[in-house]
């Protein structure tokens, strides 16, 4: 389940690791420094000398020293609105890479023919689209004001953080943009999701809660999923600190960029948890060499769709379909 | 000619800065608008800069004994720095019309292979540039006026981002 260390790489790679300051392991700062009650949502207090803790006990020191000079109560705990204000900060120079990367029609161009393949096998509309752990909503805003989806499609996003919650709506209001925001766990919407959605969550998922987390596929309504995360590859890490390096201002975001590519899994760990998890889907890697060729690519993405919609899926994707694995 | 592809150089190269330091600090999805205005400020405050060498330049002709071997010197020194950044400059170029072609895959190699790791060496560059040109006329002045060229194109970002806030 957990992808090869960076070290089975070889030595060059150690070299570079440790050349370019690359993390090894593990967790984000951004995975730290919010925590919020699962279950009501509530904002918990963080201890920052824990969190500096943990990272020195992993030997972070790079991600201990950005910890340290976050600002901090009395009580020693983070400080909630300056915490607020640099996730926010920091998914806008996400947004910056993502825009680079054309994420946005990366997302239509596989989410169109997943819909069409719903359309032509009758199924009810409208067609619910969610995205999981949308931030300040990139990718729904995006779709939406491109109407790249079509006018039955209802697009949502969700994300336990209240304060991204609030720009995403902020940035949509300021965009005359229809789609929805929620702060909520998007498996506990009022009406499930046709489709599931995501970019950049899965490698959050470690060992058994990502099996865990394709096991809240299983839903009535939910008929397919597609998660976007980084492509697992000797050269990521290398790729994506040069991009942070480049494109990236904050600290915080530099390290859980690198850090994120670092973490990604494998295609055939992801696959192997999807399968496990959500057994109902037929899943399979989309992306993941480029025009067929051994060139890594960036980013590739996990689908899923119920057994009765996947020969409408493929028919769908025309000339893309290359581009996909074996669907089982 | 080697004095306005230099200006055109330093126009496009501030300009590009201009859209550097305005990337991600925009959440809208449509930011045409900003970006245009963002690469106009670039500009400008390209030609600001334009105009402090073309002052430092007036200076050292005033001051040296010998105007003539002095702009034959720069010429040098000119027509050499032009020989580092005009491919770079073109490598650019080729990669925006590679990047106009309506696709994910292209457009994304387009950020891979050229505008991240050009990126990242363009200060580099930059230094390359004005050191094989003094170095085709050493002389305390094309010095004294590569280290005021050097510190104003690598403190263009910088500058821009002091003035937004």
């Amino acid at each position: 389940m957990q992808s090869p260390p960076p070290n089975s790489f070889g030595w060059c790679n150690r070299v570079l690791f440790r050349l370019l300051s690359i993390p090894k392991e593990g967790p984000e700062i951004s995975d730290r420094i919010v925590a919020v009650d699962t279950n009501t949502l509530a904002r918990q207090p963080v201890r920052k000398r824990e969190v500096v803790g943990e990272f020195r006990s992993l030997n972070n020191l790079a991600a201990a020293t950005i910890v340290e000079k976050l600002p901090a109560g009395n009580d020693g705990s983070l400080d909630p609105d300056a915490i607020d204000r640099l996730l926010v900060t920091v998914h806008c120079e996400m947004q910056r890479i993502s825009e680079e990367f054309q994420h946005g029609r990366r997302v239509a161009e596989l989410l169109n023919p997943i819909l069409q393949g719903l359309r032509d096998s009758k199924v009810d509309g409208p067609l619910r689209v969610v995205d999981i752990g949308c931030g300040t909503g990139f990718v729904v805003r995006w779709l939406t004001a491109h109407e790249a989806l079509g006018g039955d499609v209802e697009l949502i996003g969700a994300d336990y953080h209240p304060a991204l919650i609030d720009e995403a709506r902020r940035l949509a209001e300021a965009e005359n943009l229809s789609c929805r925001f929620e702060v909520a766990n998007a498996f506990r919407l009022e009406q499930p999701a046709t489709v599931y959605m995501s970019t950049g969550i899965l490698h959050h998922f470690r060992g058994r809660e990502l099996i865990d987390l394709f096991a809240q596929h299983n839903r009535p309504g939910t008929c397919a999923f597609m998660h976007f995360d980084f492509h697992q590859s000797a050269l990521a890490p290398f790729g994506s600190w040069l991009f942070h390096a480049a494109r990236m201002r904050e600290p915080l975001a530099k390290h859980d960029g690198v850090l994120s590519a670092v973490r990604a899994y494998e295609s055939e760990d992801l696959l192997l948890a999807a399968r496990t998890g959500a057994p109902n889907f037929v899943s399979a890697v989309y992306g993941t060499k480029l025009w067929g060729l051994p060139i890594p690519r960036a980013f590739h993405s996990l689908v899923g769709i119920l057994p009765e919609y996947r020969d409408a899926f493929i028919a769908n994707l025309g000339n893309k379909k290359d581009a996909l694995g074996v669907v089982e | 000619m080697i004095a306005i592809g230099l200006w055109l150089l330093a126009t496009m190269d501030a300009s590009f800065a201009g859209y550097r330091e305005a990337a991600g600090r925009n959440a809208l999805i449509d930011k045409r608008r900003y970006y245009l205005r963002a690469m106009i400020r670039g500009a400008v405050l390209g030609q600001v800069a334009v105009v402090i060498a073309a002052l430092v330049i007036l200076s050292l002709l005033l001051i040296t004994g010998n105007p003539q071997s002095l702009i034959w010197d720069l010429e040098k020194a000119g027509s050499r720095m032009l020989v580092v950044y005009v491919p770079f400059a073109m490598m650019i170029l080729l990669a925006f019309c590679v990047r106009s072609i309506p696709s994910v895959d292209i457009r994304s190699i387009t950020s891979t292979l050229i505008f991240g790791p050009f990126t990242l060496i363009r200060p580099v560059l930059a230094v390359i540039g004005l050191v094989y040109g003094v170095l085709a006329a050493p002389r305390i002045a094309t010095v004294v006026l590569a280290l005021i060229v050097m510190t104003m194109m690598l403190s263009l970002e910088k500058a821009l981002s002091l003035f937004r806030a």
